[in-house]
């Protein structure tokens, strides 16, 4: 009998290995596209922001509903950068996020912090979240705000 | 009209002066620019232009230069370079963050490093603001008015070239191509100003007071105008360039400079601004 693990969904996975992989994707026929994903997991209560993944990295926090609106979501936003999603709506704890947000900033030294949210008004609340993040960490780092429309379109983007 | 698209900006504002006016109505200030070797396409996608406005500018600047108003199809370098009016593909839709239409543009919101350079460059106008003042008081026999003239040499020296042309030229320029005539212009303004420090240290050693009023007053021009350049053309280029991974990088590199100059920034040369704006501040009490 194997050994326990903990929740299937919530194991930590290292996927940046393929990376290389991923290359021989961009010929592939049209049609498929390729996923930028390199991590799990991806919801901001289940990461570690001691994870490798998270050191020195460029740090998408996204709300949950962005993916479904941006088309280009992978290609555009989440390439190159590492994961971290919510809700700032729904989202129980969000207390605990504050502090994740601190220790990935402190910690896990992220370059920078993009925050990707939708135009409704209760998404401005991860936006508010991630300046608090920044202002009480010690370490200070680049924070950006994307928001963007239900179709996706960018409505604004700024350095905060 | 290609030719002039390919020439320098300051050979087709000699040939037909009314580019200048153009160039000006469209918030382009090239015709006061020291050096003007930047090609006038290149000036037209520097300034970020909205695609309205630069089809119209091109439309005016091509009637000006071929003399007939007409423009041949082949003369067209790119298609937002065409003739306002004509269909063309939305240039704005291809370049994020295109300005919108209309001639008044929002103040630039600068990446964090960038907001920094800019930060910089208060502390440097505040002192060049006082230059004018401070020259008219001078009295280059009074040891105190020569050690005023020499600390301002020293913030020209230590904070606007050691600490801030560097952060500018071993870092930030080194992420462009730097043989680009608008990046050559501003290395050829800092080794102008150094010029200028090193003459008006020269001049306060031989206690002349023309050579020194001569020099600090052509480094005041020249850094005011290098500043407006930087903080409304070059930066809002270079942001728009930069990807964020390298936002961040130079945030971080610029940090590690502060730390490691040994200059105290929001102390020693802040400290120096404010006791040279007292002084003056008082010499023109005295004055009134
Ligand atoms: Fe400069
Ligand atoms: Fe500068």
């Amino acid at each position: 009998m194997s050994e326990f693990q903990g929740c299937p969904g919530s194991r930590m996975m290292d996927l940046r290995h393929n990376d290389e992989a991923r290359e021989d994707v961009t010929g592939a026929p049209v049609g498929a596209v390729a996923s930028e994903l390199r991590q799990w997991p991806i919801q901001l209560h289940l990461v570690s922001p001691q994870a490798p993944y998270f050191q020195g990295a460029d740090v998408l926090l996204a709300a949950d509903c962005t993916a479904y609106a941006v088309g280009g979501f992978h290609k555009d936003y989440l390439k190159g950068k590492s994961l971290a999603i919510a809700c700032p709506k729904l989202d129980e704890g969000q207390d605990i996020y504050l502090e994740k947000l601190k220790t990935l900033i402190d910690e896990g030294r992220i370059n920078t912090l993009t925050v990707l949210t939708m135009q409704v008004p209760c998404c401005r609340g991860l936006v508010n979240l991630a300046t608090r993040a920044v202002s009480d960490s010690g370490r200070k780092v680049p924070l950006k705000s994307v928001v963007v429309d239900l179709q996706g379109e960018v409505l604004s983007e700024e350095w905060l | 009209m290609t030719t002039y698209l390919n020439s320098p900006v300051k050979e087709v504002i000699d040939h037909f002066p009314e580019v200048g006016e153009i160039l000006a109505d469209y918030q382009v200030g090239c015709v006061t620019c020291g050096v003007g070797t930047c090609l006038l396409k290149d000036i037209i996608e520097i300034h970020h232009l909205s695609a309205e406005d630069e089809q119209a500018a091109m439309g005016r600047i091509a009637k000006v230069v071929s003399g007939d108003g007409v423009t041949t199809a082949t003369e067209r370098v790119a298609p937002e370079l065409a003739e306002p009016g004509e269909a063309t593909a939305s240039a704005s839709a291809d370049r994020p963050g295109a300005a919108p239409a209309g001639r008044v543009k929002a103040a630039p919101r600068y990446s964090p490093p960038m907001q920094q350079l800019v930060d910089e460059h208060l502390l440097i106008k505040r002192w060049l603001a006082l230059i004018p003042e401070v020259l008219e008081s001078i009295d280059v026999q009074a040891a105190e008015d020569r050690q005023l003239i020499l600390d301002g040499v020293d913030f020209i020296r230590s904070y606007a070239d050691r600490f801030h042309h560097a952060k500018e030229e071993d870092i930030l320029f080194k992420y462009f191509d730097e043989t680009q005539a608008i990046i050559q212009a501003m290395l050829t303004d800092h080794d102008k100003a150094r010029a200028h420090a090193r003459g008006a240290a020269d001049a306060v050693e031989s206690r002349d007071k023309d050579a020194i009023a001569e020099h600090l007053s052509a480094y005041r021009a020249l850094l005011g105008e290098h500043i407006k350049k930087e903080d409304e053309i070059l930066y809002p280029w270079m942001d728009r360039d930069l990807t964020t991974s390298q936002v961040g990088e130079l945030f971080r590199r610029f940090a590690e400079v502060d730390k490691t100059s040994g200059i105290d920034v929001g102390d020693k040369y802040s400290r120096f601004v404010t006791r040279a704006e007292e002084i003056v501040g008082k010499r023109r009490e005295r004055i009134q």
